[in-house]
């Protein structure tokens, strides 16, 4: 075998995500390419879950930064425990050396998957949340892999570049530089056979009958008009269970057009009020 | 290496930088790249990042390695054709008559809208039996009723490959619904809602926030600093009104109602007229143009900072809008022209615009488009569009 290829890990899979052939090509260039893999795509098609089931394949240790809006990057990077060191200064009771600063430095997410001893999958969850600045600076630190702690004067250098997966919902754009310096994907929403492995994959022992109705029902409700937020992998799978854990549930209330548990399925309750009225169309 | 592939990216218009196309080199160095298909998703995650390209994309790589025609015929089209069939008819209704074969009597007992029906369908006919003929639809040829362009069962050849190749991906074009261009669409709504979101007025920073005044200067140990809030303005009226006759809006009726109605939460108040083609004396409240009539004398007293906005494709008979009883509709007798009556709302409403789903490349070719632009602001009715009209309507003054 080929040098190379041998010690370049591949993705294929994990136990619990069902991967499409094309988004682990994707995965697979930009781990080889060391760039940040950037997912958009809407709610429920699996973004997240993707890192999850990257660290799973190659076993390694995933560290999942979720962003929120008032963060700042340092927060990623590394906390100065300032607190703990005024109180150790004025009681004294603990073996740390009050005068060494570093004693009191904590790593943050980026910080952790940094000086980890061996590679890991760094989660950076939905990116957009952040203001442009924090994306920005957040890039630099990923491209030079390293960042400097300014109150001991120290530099962190990141020991294994760690698989980069970055998720947005796309509530704002994301800035050119960011862009430009990761690889790009949207996850389309599954089509149908696909949601059927998905679904087989997260209840192995569901009947052919349940599965068939239970997705063209989904498929056939995804494509009620106006509704603004569409059922989408999560509230299948909730459905499906709710359906299951209902003893009075029969498949053949399905085929009749009598869909229970709508609730589950539509939250928004102009959406709810839809498709209910749409559903008691379906059965006449 | 596909440095042509490189360029025609650029010139369809997706944004490719010099750096990334060096990454695809790396990586197609790095012997990852083994095939087209290959080829076809690292070059897409490497090059293009937004799925608003991914469908330029998809049409440039079809193109490239297929040879498929770049430019989609346009869904509309067979409507176009009719359109352009109706006018030939007004013009010389007994030609129209014989080359359709039917008598000429019984077409002239039909209104415009029957008449454009009728030719839809003729058309249809047309598309199936007659694949790649030019027997009266001519393809740019002798038939009077012909379309440039156009050439029913013939266009674009798909052509046999290895199943589900990259470029038949391609080709199938998946990504559509994502691209910025082209009219708005069910599945772009939560993209175009947040573009509205935009619409709440903006007062300057001049009130003084007290309690965070207070907080603040606390925190910073007694150094006073003033912290100000916006001062609070008036939620939005807006109306909608929207051209609701005729096939061609069908489409974007809904989409656009809908649209507003979830972001009507964020308005003082709503309201929806409608009308057809352009607007005469009258808009409606009801989509029936019938039970609830108002005046547009009345209309046009009402609050002048309501935003007023306009959604049809403004393609008419140039009578319609010049002429005094300019109306299609029988029953509907004016007393002045609608380009008046448009010019009247505009000047009661300046914050107004209006939105055209036909795209703005074909503008230029409806002489009733040039004459409403005049009159009001248009935008086309896309995300972009809308981004736009929504930043025209907020502007003050």
């Amino acid at each position: 075998m080929h040098e190379t290829q041998q010690t370049r890990q591949q993705f294929t899979g994990a136990s619990k995500y069902v991967l499409d052939e094309e988004l682990a090509q994707i995965v697979n260039i930009s781990m080889a390419l060391e760039m940040p893999l950037l997912l958009k795509g809407e709610p429920g098609t699996g973004k997240t879950m993707l890192a999850h089931a990257i660290a799973e394949s190659l076993n390694m240790r995933l560290i999942v930064l979720n962003v929120k809006s008032s963060m700042k990057l340092v927060d990623a990077l590394y906390q100065y425990d300032t607190l703990t060191r005024l109180n150790d200064s004025r009681f004294g009771d603990s073996n740390r050396d009050v005068s060494n600063i570093e004693e009191y430095i904590r790593m943050g997410k980026i910080g952790q998957a940094f000086v980890s001893d061996e590679r890991v999958v760094l989660l950076i969850d939905e990116i957009d949340k952040a203001d442009s600045d924090f994306q920005d600076d957040m890039l630099d630190v990923l491209d030079q892999m390293e960042f400097d702690i300014i109150e001991i004067d120290k530099t962190i250098r990141a020991k294994h570049r760690p698989v980069i997966i970055i998720t947005s919902n796309a509530k704002k754009d994301l800035s050119d530089p960011f862009l430009g310096r990761c690889n790009f994907h949207h996850i389309a929403f599954p089509e149908p056979d696909m949601m059927r492995r998905i679904v087989q994959v997260h209840f192995p022992e569901i009947s052919a009958e349940l599965l068939d109705h239970t997705i063209t029902a989904f498929y056939r409700m995804r494509d009620f008009r106006n509704v603004e937020k569409k059922p989408a992998t999560r509230e299948l799978i909730n459905w499906i269970r709710a359906l299951k854990a209902d003893p009075d549930f029969q498949v053949k209330d399905l085929v009749k057009g009598d869909i229970p548990y709508l609730g589950v399925l539509f939250k928004k309750s102009p959406d709810y009020a839809i498709a209910r009225n749409m559903v008691s169309r379906m059965r006449l | 290496m596909f440095t042509d592939f490189f360029y025609l990216l650029k010139d369809v218009g997706i944004p490719v930088s010099p750096t990334s196309f060096l990454r695809l080199q790396r990586a197609l160095s790095m012997g990852l790249i083994l095939s087209l298909d290959d080829f076809y998703t690292a070059a897409r995650s490497i090059l293009v990042k937004s799925e608003r390209y991914f469908d330029l994309y998809d049409q440039a790589f079809a193109h490239h390695f297929k040879g498929a025609e770049l430019k989609d015929p346009e869904a509309f089209e067979l409507t176009e054709v009719a359109k352009a069939m109706l006018e030939q008819w007004l013009k010389n209704p007994k030609e129209m008559s014989e080359l359709l074969g039917v008598d000429e009597e019984s077409l002239k007992k039909l209104t415009p809208e029957q008449l454009i029906e009728y030719f839809l369908e003729r058309l249809k006919e047309q598309t199936e039996e007659h694949h790649g003929g030019n027997k009266w639809i001519g393809t740019g040829g002798t038939s009077p009723v012909g379309h440039s362009g156009y050439h029913p069962g013939g266009m674009r050849v798909g052509g046999v490959s290895r199943n589900k190749s990259a470029v038949k991906v391609a080709m199938d074009r998946r990504y559509r619904d994502y691209s910025q261009m082209g009219p708005l669409t069910q599945a772009q709504m939560g993209e175009a809602l947040k573009r509205l979101r935009n619409m709440v007025p903006v007062g300057p920073m001049d009130e003084v926030n007290i309690d965070k005044t207070i907080y603040q200067t606390m925190k910073n140990a007694g150094e006073i600093e003033i912290v100000f809030d916006r001062s609070l303005r008036d939620r939005l009226k807006v109306y909608l009104a929207i051209d609701n006759g005729g096939w061609s809006m069908d489409p974007y009726i809904e989409v656009v109602q809908t649209l507003f109605n979830y972001a009507r939460a964020q308005f003082k108040d709503l309201k929806t007229f409608f009308f057809h083609n352009t607007i005469y004396d009258y808009v409606w409240e009801d989509p029936a143009r019938f039970r609830k009539p108002l005046r547009v004398d009345d209309l046009i007293g009402h609050d002048p900072e309501t935003r007023f906005i306009i959604v049809g494709d403004a393609s008419m008979a140039p009578y319609e809008l010049m002429a005094t009883d300019g109306s299609i509709h029988i029953e509907e007798r004016t007393t002045k022209p609608s380009f008046e009556r448009l010019r009247d709302i505009a000047e009661a409403f300046p914050h107004s615009v209006w939105l055209n789903p036909k795209m703005e490349v074909e503008w230029e070719y409806t002489r009733t488009i040039g004459a409403i632009r005049e009159i009001f602001p248009m935008f086309e009715l896309s995300l972009d569009g809308l981004e736009k009209a929504v930043s025209h309507l907020m502007k003050k003054n």
